[in-house]
């Protein structure tokens, strides 16, 4: 049963799209194509929620954004993590660890 | 769509979107197409995928707008509830900021409708007064004879036009009463160079400006709504003014008030009239409009060409002529420049005191906010967003400053018009779009002053700072900085006062002057009189002499006099000289103030005679038709001469029995001679801030056939006005008594402008002392509790209660002397700006300053007082417990 947007704690998308972006460039039909795989299809990234966050991020500096060439040589934005963004990741990605850490150690202490 | 829309940011809309999202669905079809979909049903299948497209896009450009609109709908909606939550706090800085930028609005809307604005004529920067001067003599001579004015419109190739005019007053007796009436007299080609038609009617025709044609006036506005009531039907009405017949041919519109606001009436007069042909008859006051383009330089040289032209075919009136040429404007305006940048420099001052003072204020506020301001640091929020936040707070206070801000300004025109309703184009001074605008200027100025240090500081302090707070060591960096302000604010205060108290002293030196005359119980008026007059001196001399008379023999009068001018109030009318036996052409040059009075004069003034006899007025007075002035055909005028003209031409020897004669075009031709018949007391006749220089009174009781009448009362002087209009009217009955008002009413609308300025800037100086004060006070209290602590463990540890005090008032003080010290220059420099302001007082008046600074420290001791009394209160034990 694929996640739907609503259901995604708010700023996860943000940390995914972060941690596909430091793989390297990758334009938005790339991220939303990865997420899916990597996740066997359990998460299923809305294009409304997909493309208001990348550029938020790119807002916020977080993200660079070039266009290019994509693999069947059309034209695409891609996105890649500005040295800004390599923090924030970090940091996100720790508070995700301590709170995922925190909510299966309720879980499992509380059954 | 909404108009802001069009302030996003270009990348948040646009072809780079659609490409972008065209790229993804193109993706997602060739994706189905791979897996073996039909070319139409892959696509179907993408586009639902990848749902709505505008509603992706608009939800990308939300990204934007949000960022900018929320943000600052937020800031907003956060500072109203900061202005809530804290009233008091908040309500004295835009009280504070009320003032400052009030005053400052308000001055600057007395500095736009007098300096900045253009004249309230089309084109009123092209507008200029000329005059002509004679090298010889000091002063100038503003007026123009019609046949060489005629000459200068007629040559030269830089004005669209010249005309002139000149104003008297006149009685309009066609009503139940006669009325008096201010009339200006003007040539051809007048309302051409203002560029103004009437309202209603028309110009002069051609005829009514030639000699021997139709009589025609243009009547004012004012004069229109009082005498027709406004009724259209006043066209072709006749008026009979001084006993002649006139038609009304046009209205002026309510705004035209040229030259003054007292006109009533616009005469023509006709230049081919041949009392009109003689160079040497001076009557006219004179402006040009220049051709587009043409500079003032421009304009200058081109009639300096023309007057040398004229000095060559006229050389015996014209030789010695030039012409000088100023912007309307500036003569308009005066000197009362200086007076506006000085008050809106202090004015400055007082704003940057009052920004100075809220800085403090939101400094200490920022103490208290600090934890707010460190959870949401911590909880992500960007600096950026912290100082933006916070300098809309300031803004939010600054703009409710600025509303209330102006309403002090508007009641500024009201305010100017009280101290001071002889300052020029008062009348033009009102609240309008560029008031505001600069009072949205001076908000954002404002914010940005005491917003930036608060807004960077508070925010400078990180988590773990705040974490570790704990009373003491924390706020210590930030008193110096504190000290500092409140350092500033007694600077500029002592700036504000020092200039203030120059100018008090000024006006006290004023009041203290002894002008040689005395000044109280004497009752001034005018009673209509018509320049026409003069074609008949005889006559006019009998005439005014019998006002003198019936004057003097009223009960309760002790003299009465008459006189061109007022003794005091600023006029000059310096003229060259010469002894009619000394040589041709005298070593050196005789000039002297030339006074008309009638013999009476001295006796009503007190002004005492030392030498020689009283004046006398001669028996022969023979006039030819000249309305421009007085000319004596035959005999010789009695003359007083002042101790200082005896002193510096004649070493007081040999005065009495000499002749004067006056030298070049004026008044009196050279051949008649004024005889020396007494040398009376130096008086102050120009000004009562100016030294008495040697100065001529002339004996003529007719200078003019509407002089200054004075009388000497045994009583109040005023109290005799009306028993005084009645025995004028009794002789005659034809005329208009007007303007009755004591002397001393008028040496102090003479200096309206001082009193004005001197006022404004004690009111500046005042509440900047008092800002700087309240700033004294409130850094001490925030020391004194944040030193409570060691407060209580001194007097625990047994220090005496006096010696809390005295420590806290000394460290006010301290500061304040500092303040003081640096005042002491920036006063110095104020000072300097201030010289040409001051009388009888040294810009580094000593005994100023030091009163400055006594008083200074007094009211910051006050101020410092109430602190360090409840420093000295602490209770040891309660302050030990509280640990």
């Amino acid at each position: 049963m694929p996640i739907e947007k609503s259901d995604l704690l708010q700023g996860t998308l943000d940390l995914l799209i972060l941690k596909i972006a430091a793989l390297g460039p990758v334009h938005g039909y790339g991220i939303s194509q990865r997420i899916r795989q990597i996740s066997k299809e359990v998460l299923q990234v809305q294009q409304g929620s997909l493309y208001p966050a990348l550029h938020r991020l790119e807002k916020r500096g977080w993200l660079d954004a070039e266009w290019g060439q994509s693999s069947n040589g059309r034209e695409a934005k891609f996105y890649k993590l500005s040295a800004k963004g390599r923090k924030q990741l970090a940091s996100e990605e720790s508070n995700w660890n301590r709170l995922a850490g925190a909510v299966s150690q309720i879980l499992e202490t509380a059954s | 769509m909404s108009w802001w829309k069009l302030f996003l940011p270009k990348r948040a809309s646009g072809a780079q979107l659609d490409s972008e999202l065209r790229f993804h669905i193109d993706e997602l079809i060739e994706a189905n197409i791979a897996r073996g979909m039909p070319p139409e049903e892959a696509r179907r299948r993408a586009m639902l995928e990848f749902g709505g497209q505008e509603q992706v896009k608009e939800e990308v450009r939300d990204v934007y707008r949000m960022r900018i609109m929320d943000s600052a709908f937020a800031n907003v909606k956060s500072s109203v509830r900061f202005i809530h939550k804290s009233p008091s706090f908040s309500a004295t800085i835009i009280l504070t900021l009320a003032l400052g930028i009030g005053a400052n609005s308000a001055v600057f809307s007395a500095i736009d409708a007098i300096l900045l604005r253009p004249l309230p004529f089309p084109e009123g920067d092209q507008l200029m007064f000329l005059n002509q001067y004679n090298l010889r003599v000091k002063s100038p001579q503003t007026q123009l004879s019609t046949l060489r004015l005629e000459d200068w419109n007629r040559m030269n190739s830089t004005f669209q036009a010249l005309a002139g005019y000149y104003t008297g007053d006149s009685s309009e007796t066609s009503g139940a009463l006669p009325e008096k009436a201010t009339e200006a007299f003007v040539t051809p080609r007048f309302l051409d160079v203002l560029g103004v038609s009437p309202a209603l009617g028309r110009d002069f025709s051609p005829e009514e400006q030639h000699f021997g044609g139709p009589a025609a006036v243009l009547i004012s506005d004012r004069f229109w709504r009082r005498r027709f009531a406004g009724d259209p039907a006043a066209l072709g009405k006749k008026l009979r003014i001084d006993g002649y017949s006139q038609s009304i041919v046009g209205i002026m519109p309510a705004s035209f008030a040229f030259p003054s606001r007292d006109v009533d009436l616009w005469a023509s007069v006709p230049t081919d009239a041949p009392y009109a042909q003689d160079r040497s008859s001076t009557w006219y006051t004179t402006i040009g409009r220049l051709k587009p383009g043409v500079t003032l330089a421009q304009a200058r040289a081109n009639l300096a060409t023309v007057q040398a032209e004229l000095g060559k075919q006229y050389p015996k009136t014209d030789g010695e002529l030039t012409v000088a040429i100023e912007p309307l404007k500036d003569t308009t305006v005066g000197g009362v420049r200086s007076s506006l940048w000085m008050l809106f420099g202090s004015v400055s001052l007082l704003l940057l005191i009052a920004c100075t003072n809220i800085v403090t204020l939101l400094l200490a506020r920022a103490t208290q906010r600090e934890h707010e301001i460190s959870v949401r640091t911590s909880l992500g929020a960007p600096r950026s967003a912290l100082v933006a936040q916070l300098l809309t707070e300031t803004f939010v206070l600054a703009l409710a400053g600025a509303l209330l801000g102006l309403i002090v300004a508007g009641g500024a025109s009201r305010v100017f018009g009280m101290l001071a309703g002889s300052l020029p184009r008062v009348d033009e001074i009102h609240l309008d779009v560029r008031i505001v605008a600069y009072s949205l200027l001076c908000s954002v100025v404002a914010t940005l002053l005491c917003g930036v240090l608060p807004a960077i500081r508070g925010t400078t302090r990180n988590l773990s700072n705040s974490l570790a707070q704990n009373g003491r060591g924390q706020v210590s960096g930030r008193i110096p900085l504190q000290w500092l302000l409140v350092g500033t604010q007694v600077a500029l205060a002592v700036t504000l006062l020092m200039g203030a108290g120059l100018l008090l002293r000024s006006f006290q030196a004023l009041g203290h002057v002894t002008p040689g005359f005395d000044a109280s119980h004497v009752l001034t008026f005018h009673v209509s009189g018509s320049w026409g007059e003069t074609a008949d001196m005889r006559r006019l001399t009998q005439r005014i002499d019998s006002i003198i008379e019936t004057l003097r023999d009223m009960p309760g009068v002790q003299g009465a006099a008459d006189s061109a001018e007022l003794p005091g109030v600023p006029t000059e009318f310096q003229t060259e000289l010469k002894f009619a036996e000394g040589p041709a052409e005298p070593e050196h040059k005789i000039v002297a103030e030339s006074r008309f009075v009638s013999p009476g004069y001295f006796s009503t003034m007190q002004i005492p005679q030392l030498a020689g006899e009283p004046c006398q007025e001669p028996k022969l007075l023979v006039s030819p038709n000249s309305p421009g002035g007085v000319r004596v055909e035959a005999g010789s005028l009695n003359v007083l001469v002042n101790h200082s003209f005896a002193d510096t031409y004649l070493s007081g020897s040999n005065v009495i029995g000499r002749h004067l004669q006056v030298v070049g075009n004026a008044f009196l031709r050279p051949e008649h001679a004024g005889e020396i018949r007494g040398i009376v007391g130096d008086a102050r006749e120009e000004g009562l801030n100016r030294e008495p220089g040697p100065t001529v009174y002339w004996c003529i009781s007719a200078p003019s056939p509407n002089p200054y009448y004075l009388v000497r009362t045994h009583t109040e002087p005023m109290a005799l006005a009306e028993t005084l209009r009645k025995e004028v009217r009794n002789i005659e009955p034809a005329r208009s008594v007007f303007d009755i008002m004591p002397l001393e009413e008028h040496l102090t609308d003479a200096f309206s402008e001082n009193r004005l300025r001197t006022i404004l800037l004690t009111f500046f100086a005042v509440t900047a002392v008092s800002l700087a004060c309240v700033g004294l006070y409130g850094t001490l209290s925030y020391t004194v509790s944040v030193r409570r602590r060691e407060v209580g463990l001194r007097l625990a540890l047994g220090a005496l209660r006096e010696q809390i005090v005295r420590q806290f008032i000394l460290q006010g003080l301290r500061v304040t002397l500092l303040g003081c010290l640096a005042g002491c220059g920036l006063a110095a420099a104020f000072a300097r700006i201030l010289s040409g302001m001051l009388y009888g007082v040294s810009p580094t008046d000593a005994a100023t300053l030091s009163a400055v600074i006594f008083l200074m420290l007094a009211v910051a001791g006050a101020a410092s007082l109430v602190p360090g009394i409840r420093a000295s209160r602490v209770e040891p034990m309660q302050v030990l417990r509280e640990e």
